[in-house]
């Protein structure tokens, strides 16, 4: 499966999006994040056919499917709202886009991807009454039930509770990968790249700045810190302004898991999640910069979470002299706590010297679970 | 209008019973409507009521205006649905002009409405010349054509408002979910506009029960309950018309609460509520 933008451009009073050149091969999921206004969903709705390219084309397959009507480019869409059929039940919005007689065929299917959402016990259901989470669950699944070539998905879940929204992630990253999907998933929130993206395009005005793996966006961010922020600052600072270094991200196997705690290892460096979770399979976790601190001695405390690391560097947080980021390194792992000015003096922490950084097991976040190489640590 | 509401600050509010003054308003408000309708027991004996609302011509008379009505707010549902359609989702150069064009018979008097009618159908006209062998006025033809002229837009507005009211991301899911127009018609828009097109065709149905100007120039023979009320009154006074009148009535009723009835299952809303969001004025000749 192969998408391809050429030269695409759009024009509408006071904005002009593009040239847009892209090009998606098999079931990666491209992450597409840029601020308000940039062209994202402008991006989606020239690929789905909703608008017609000022110029340029869109192949599928090779196939020029720029002037073919929206119901037969086999492209699946879920929009910010789940836009259910309020006169249908859950049942019937699910098989809507099947033909008559691929109902009986695709049962296995539809089976499979409803017990996947964990919507089965809806199906009988009039939509009124549901949660947003789970209109949207049925949502996805009724797109993905036709077995579109491609997903695009604009800020599905941007009006979601934050552990609604994290779980359908994890269950939609997992999902994607097992129905062999290509998606394009837009947001402007920074975790979302992280628990999503096996590639990232970066949008501002209108323009692509830069599409790239994940790995290879973190690997080459300019100074040197595992996180998308410092990237994307040192590229634009409208995207900057939107991602202030809000998380951390750490991806490793894991190793043990009992009575509610799992550890998993990152190099040699072990560290412990809240969370059961399979032996061997991967996990992603953010952590937030405040919620890792700093000691100079080897203290004992309760948090599980204590790691000898370098001070890369000393940077100003939200342009604020009271607050500071400090760029951490050791072997292969990058992080960033945020304190205080005053307790960056008190300490005395400097560049180059090593510190304790620690986070107790409640602090990350658990993003992306199951078995996946987008990001192999 | 700086003294008027100098003035207004001016009365102490305290002092007038506010509760009465509503109530005396309503009541004269709500009299007015009565009073007409029991008045009729005056013009007329009980005992040869009955006989009079089982005079033939009466009878005959209300069944055609029945069917007729029937007839044309199927023909207008036919093709007034779709045109309502095109103006709600077609946004081209003298669209807006058409709008305007489809609410001329609503605020035309309907004998100038059955004039023009009168012009194109009359057997000298061209349409008259070509087909010869149809009788388009002073024939049941001629009565349908004055009620669906008259009536199409309480179809078309009504229509056109729920079909506005649809929200264009539910079609254009179901084509993204590769169904094509006439699918996305049938099983989105229509189903989801039901609700105001069958007010639209509710609405059509009792504005042409009671055509009467455009009628009365086109199609005066055979005769409609509103035509056979006129002339009972031109001829005999209102006592000779008081059995057309009481089975209006009657049927008016029955309308009233067939629509309120529908109304309140599909909208949850009142009758009039319903009504004035489709901007139903009253007025027939």
């Amino acid at each position: 499966m192969t998408l391809e933008i050429v030269n695409v451009t759009k024009t509408f009073p006071g904005f002009t999006l593009g040239p847009i050149n892209l090009r998606l091969s098999d079931d990666m999921i491209l992450v597409l994040i840029g601020p308000t206004g940039s062209g994202k969903s402008t991006i989606l709705n020239l690929i789905i056919g909703l608008i017609k390219p000022d110029t340029g084309s869109i192949y599928l397959d090779g196939v020029d499917i720029t002037k073919v009507p929206i119901e037969s480019r086999k492209i699946g869409y879920s929009f910010q709202n789940p836009t259910l059929f309020p006169h249908m039940s859950v049942f019937e919005n699910i098989v809507f886009g099947l033909k008559k007689g691929d109902k009986r065929l695709k049962e296995p299917q539809i089976k499979r991807l409803t017990e996947s959402f964990g919507i089965s016990h809806l199906l009988n259901r009039k939509i009124n009454g549901l949660s947003g989470g789970e209109m949207q669950k049925i949502s996805l699944a009724r797109m993905l039930v036709t077995e579109p070539k491609i997903m695009l998905m604009d800020e599905p879940l941007a009006h979601l509770d934050n552990i609604t929204k994290n779980k359908l992630r994890i269950n939609l990253r997992q999902i994607l990968k097992k129905e062999g999907v290509l998606g394009i998933y837009v947001t402007h929130f920074e975790d979302d790249v992280y628990a999503l993206a096996d590639s990232v395009s970066i949008l501002t005005n209108g323009q692509i700045k830069k599409t790239d793996t994940l790995r290879t966006m973190l690997s080459t961010s300019s100074s040197n810190n595992r996180s998308l922020s410092f990237l994307s600052s040192s590229l634009s600072p409208s995207i900057s302004e939107f991602f202030q270094g809000d998380y951390n991200y750490l991806e490793g196997k894991v190793t043990e898991s009992k009575d509610g705690v799992s550890a998993f290892k990152l190099g040699v460096h072990r560290f412990e999640i809240l969370g059961d979770y399979q032996i061997d399979s991967k996990v992603g976790v953010l952590i937030k910069p405040e919620d890792i601190i700093l000691s100079l001695d080897l203290v004992k405390t309760s948090a599980r979470n204590i790691i000898r690391i370098m001070v890369m560097n000393i940077g100003n947080a939200y342009s604020k002299p009271g607050i500071l980021d400090i760029h951490l390194v050791i072997d292969d792992i990058h992080l960033m706590s945020r304190i205080t000015r005053e307790s960056k003096n008190h300490l005395g922490i400097k560049e180059k010297e090593y510190v304790y950084a620690i986070f107790k097991a409640t602090a990350p976040h658990v993003v992306r679970e199951g078995k996946y190489d987008a990001v192999d640590v | 209008m700086i003294s008027d509401v100098s003035f207004m600050n001016n009365i102490d509010y305290s002092m007038i019973n506010f509760k009465l003054i509503i109530w005396i308003l309503s009541g004269l408000a709500l009299l007015y409507i009565i009073y007409p309708l029991f008045s009729i027991s005056t013009f007329v004996e009980p005992s040869t009521l009955l006989t009079s609302l089982t005079r033939p011509e009466v009878i005959d008379t209300f069944v055609l205006s029945l069917i007729t009505a029937s007839i044309s707010t199927m023909l207008i549902g036919l093709f007034g649905v779709p045109l309502a359609y095109c103006l709600s989702r077609y946004k081209f150069q003298g669209s807006f002009l058409i709008q305007i064009v489809v609410i001329i018979p609503l605020v035309l008097p309907p004998l100038a409405s059955g004039a023009l009618l009168l012009g194109v159908f009359n057997p000298n006209s061209e349409l008259g010349k070509t087909f010869p062998e149809i009788e388009f006025t002073q024939s049941v033809i001629g009565i349908i054509i004055a009620q669906t002229y008259v009536a199409s837009p309480f179809m078309i507005l009504a229509s056109m408002v729920a079909f506005d009211m649809v929200d264009k991301s539910y079609e254009n899911i179901a084509r993204v979910l590769g169904k094509k127009n006439w699918h996305v018609f049938i099983r989105i828009s229509l189903p989801l506009a039901k609700k105001g097109i069958l007010i639209g065709f509710m609405m059509t149905w009792i504005r042409a029960i009671g055509e009467l100007g455009a009628t009365l120039m086109l199609a005066y023979n055979p005769h409609t309950i509103s035509i056979q009320i006129y002339e009972d009154n031109t001829i005999g006074g209102l006592s000779q018309a008081i059995p057309s009148i009481i089975l209006s009535i009657f049927l008016s009723v029955i309308l009233i609460l067939a629509y309120s009835l529908i109304v309140k299952k599909l909208e949850g809303s009142s009758i009039h509520q319903s009504m004035f969001s489709f901007g139903v004025s009253g007025g027939n000749k």
